[in-house]
């Protein structure tokens, strides 16, 4: 299975994960409209991303440690998710193979145990309508993989090959 | 053996150049292409703030605003302003100079005797301002004196040569809009104040600024440099010419020209044929200098070669093709007054030896030997310039290995057009492109201009794909800009070219025996495609947004080319664009740059990066000003 790893000392704040995570999950172009007709998801430019759009959300965080760092909060795919645990509905579940914890809107009932459990703080609940929650998937639709790892310009993002049983936190530098 | 940099260059629209610069043991912008991938896209967006401590400040869905309060639209339309402000800086500091040269060397003329080289544009000037001395050099000095003046006026007082040089019905429409330039120099002052910290946030405002910026950009930067150049050197005459790699003769001394001040190499450029120069190259092992072009400069040479077959090998490649020409070994220097000089050529000039020289200190580089001009040093100045590229020639041509690419480009590429010389070829006047254009055997005329970057494809690959989309579809195209340099070295500027042009304009050229794309030369030649469109609506008695006219600046690259952009929205021209101008940020930019400009001047810009879909959007533009004007 595969994770982002992430080294928090190479991270410059440019933010160009979160950019790239918008541009990931906007929504899809209406084909033949402008300016990127009929682009797919994958294609679409990142030019024509409305950057004051509130639907337009990251589902990853850059923080300012204080210290003049910064923290790249990203969802960790826990082997032991404890959104997971606490979700009631079924709508997270982890895909153990994949080692990927997977959201279903269909099925959320909207009651964001999972935001209050999460170690990281990472789910957060949609801004617009408070009515799903909004969380890494990963980009399993794109054969690229993962958009903020291919953003990232300085090194600080990147993906490996890890063992399904391999423990949480780790991944960390 | 040969050891290739890397494997990672970008596309390139010439395949041969392509291969070569694949093949090469250093590094150069096509292999930087990689490394750089990955891009801001707060920048891309133009949404990327730093005019103050608080920042960088960016927008995002959760930070609409910069810590001052700036939104997106503010943003976005300061950056703007800046760029085009810089851009025009560029340009009116090159016909500043332009200016500057003519009137001294036009004094000095006077003083020791002497002629002009171009008296029928010294006239036409003459005519157009209102000078009607007798004395070629006192009315070449008056004349100068005429464009330094407007330059150098304050903000608040209009230039004067403006209503003399542009087209009424455009003039009318600039004043209702309150966009006449006051002094060059002052419009790039009052623009750069303009968007400092917390000064205007109004983005209207600073677009209607852009507009002013690009009208004194085009009639003095771009259209009076062309015109000043062609007093002190000569008119542009129609003639084949050899291009690309190819030119590059390695039994000669050879200095690589790079920028867009023609009239600062007069002196050298003639020096390095007198019979005591060549003599030193001679004795050196050479059998004497040939000046080898490379950006605008070279087309401007290449453009006026007619004068000065004797010096100049020919134009060897546009703003990217530059590392390629140094890599070839041949090169013994590189003399350089102004972009596109990039650093990049500079570690290779280490590794090869090549001697650095710079003559405008604006385009100082760091390993060059800079040569500031003044034209009363005009003599000592070439004769160190020639002394030291003959010791470099001396120290380093049996120490470098040569790889050539005598296959490169193509001996019979159409040059020196200019709108005298294509109207001298079509007869004295432009009733037959007029009829061309009426009895639908050519469509329209696009002009692609600017530069070539290599994100909009690769390397000039948009601008010849374009192009061929153009042409295909019996749409004549005129380039001016290193657009030109990757258009010539492709050989769509060969008569044999017109074999890929639609069957209507497939048969005029044949018949004519011309390509279907018209080489004018360098960007500073956007100002003759101005001419030659203000000539047409002139026979037609029509305004220029009403001409079946578009232009591209399909891989524009830098400031200067958004200041030209500026003037072509002046105009009322469809401009497009194949990346956008750092602007999609701002909802507002677009719409005034994209919508509402048709409103204004009747001009608008079309992003977009593919080529057959920008042809078939340009083309139905063309179509519906076809169908507006009756034909």
């Amino acid at each position: 299975m595969k994770r982002i790893f992430i080294d928090p000392g190479k991270c410059d704040g440019c933010m160009n994960c979160s950019l790239a995570c918008m541009n990931a999950h906007r929504a899809a172009p209406v084909p033949g409209t402008a300016p990127d007709p009929g682009a797919t998801v994958e294609e679409q430019s990142v030019y024509t991303l409305d950057l004051t759009d509130p639907t337009n959300e990251a589902r990853n965080f850059i923080h300012a440690d204080g210290k003049g760092g910064y923290l790249p909060l990203f969802c960790r795919h826990c082997a032991r998710p404890e959104c997971v645990s606490s979700c009631m509905s079924g709508a997270l579940q982890r895909d153990q193979a994949a080692g990927q914890v997977r959201y279903d809107p269909e099925k959320c009932a909207a009651c964001f145990m999972c935001v209050m459990n999460c170690p990281y703080g990472l789910p957060k609940p949609d801004q617009l309508t408070r009515s799903k929650v909004v969380k890494c998937d990963f980009c399993v639709r794109l054969a690229a993989g993962p958009s903020c790892v291919r953003a990232c310009p300085t090194g600080a993002l990147w993906i490996e090959e890890v063992a399904a049983d391999t423990p949480d936190l780790e991944d960390v530098k | 053996m040969n050891q290739k940099f890397s494997c990672t260059t970008c596309r390139n629209a010439d395949a041969p150049l392509g291969a070569f610069i694949a093949d090469l043991p250093m590094e150069t912008a096509h292999h930087r292409m990689e490394s750089q991938s990955v891009k801001c896209g707060f920048g891309l967006q133009g949404v990327c703030c730093r005019l103050c401590a608080n920042g960088p400040c960016r927008i995002t869905p959760k930070a609409p605003r910069g810590v001052c309060g700036a939104n997106a639209d503010t943003i976005v339309t300061r950056n703007f302003l800046r760029a085009v402000a810089s851009g025009s800086g560029c340009y009116i500091h090159i016909v500043e100079n332009t200016a500057l040269n003519l009137k001294n060397t036009a004094l000095a003329l006077s003083a020791h005797g002497g002629e002009l080289k171009g008296l029928n544009a010294l006239n036409r000037l003459g005519e157009i301002f209102g000078i009607t001395a007798a004395d070629p050099n006192k009315k070449a000095v008056a004349v100068a004196e005429a464009v330094l003046a407007d330059l150098h006026k304050p903000e608040y007082e209009k230039m004067e040569l403006v209503e003399r040089l542009a087209y009424p019905m455009r003039y009318k429409r600039w004043r209702e809009l309150g966009i006449l330039p006051g002094g060059a120099k002052g419009e790039v002052f009052h623009g750069v104040v303009k968007c400092s910290t917390n000064l205007s946030s109004d983005p209207v405002d600073m677009l209607l600024a852009c507009l002013r910026l690009g009208i004194s950009t085009g009639i003095y930067g771009l259209t009076l440099t062309n015109l000043l150049n062609d007093v002190l050197l000569g008119e542009p005459e129609l003639r084949f010419a050899p291009v690309g790699l190819r030119v590059i003769d390695p039994d000669y001394i050879n200095i690589m020209i790079t920028g867009h001040q023609h009239s600062m190499f007069v002196h050298l450029q003639d020096r390095l044929t007198d019979p005591d120069v060549k003599a030193l190259a001679v004795k050196a092992g050479a059998k004497g200098f040939k000046l080898v072009g490379c950006t605008c400069v070279g087309q401007d040479l290449q453009l006026r070669g007619a004068h000065y077959t004797e010096v100049f090998d020919g134009h060897a490649g546009n703003n990217y093709t530059s590392e390629a020409i140094l890599a070839t070994g041949a090169i013994d220097a590189v003399l350089s007054e102004f972009n596109c000089t990039l650093p990049g050529i500079e570690p290779i000039c280490d590794a090869l030896r090549i001697k650095q020289i710079c003559i405008d200190p604006v385009a100082k580089k760091a390993n060059a030997e800079l040569k500031e001009f003044r034209f009363a040093d005009r003599e000592r100045l070439s004769t160190e310039i020639i002394e030291e590229v003959v010791e470099a020639y001396k120290a380093r041509r049996h120490k470098v290995k040569l790889r050539l690419c005598a296959g490169h480009g193509n001996d019979n590429t159409l040059t020196g057009v200019s709108e005298v010389s294509l109207k001298k070829f079509l007869g004295g006047n432009w009733q037959p492109l007029i009829d061309l254009i009426v009895a639908g055997k050519i469509k329209g005329v696009a002009g692609v201009v600017g530069c070539s970057n290599l994100t909009a494809g690769g390397h000039d690959v948009l601008s010849v794909d374009l192009t061929k989309e153009l042409i295909a579809r019996d749409i004549l195209v005129l380039t001016a800009g290193c657009s030109s340099g990757g258009i010539e070295n492709c050989g769509l500027m060969t008569p044999e070219a017109a074999d890929l042009a639609g069957p209507g304009l497939k048969d005029v050229c044949k018949k004519l025996g011309i390509p279907p794309v018209l080489n004018f030369g360098p960007c500073l030649a956007i100002g003759r495609l101005e001419i030659v469109a203000t000539e047409l609506a002139e026979a037609l008695d029509v305004d220029l947004p009403q001409l079946p006219l578009v232009l591209s600046a399909a891989q524009w690259l830098e400031e200067q080319a958004l200041a030209d952009g500026a003037f072509a929205l002046a105009l009322g021209l469809p401009l497009h664009l194949g990346l956008p101008p750092f602007v999609t940020g701002s909802p507002l930019a677009c719409k005034v740059l994209c919508e509402d400009m048709k409103q204004l001047t009747g001009g608008q810009v079309i992003i977009n990066p593919d080529a057959k879909a920008t042809a078939d959007i340009l083309e139905d533009i063309i179509s519906e000003k076809r169908t507006a004007l009756g034909i």
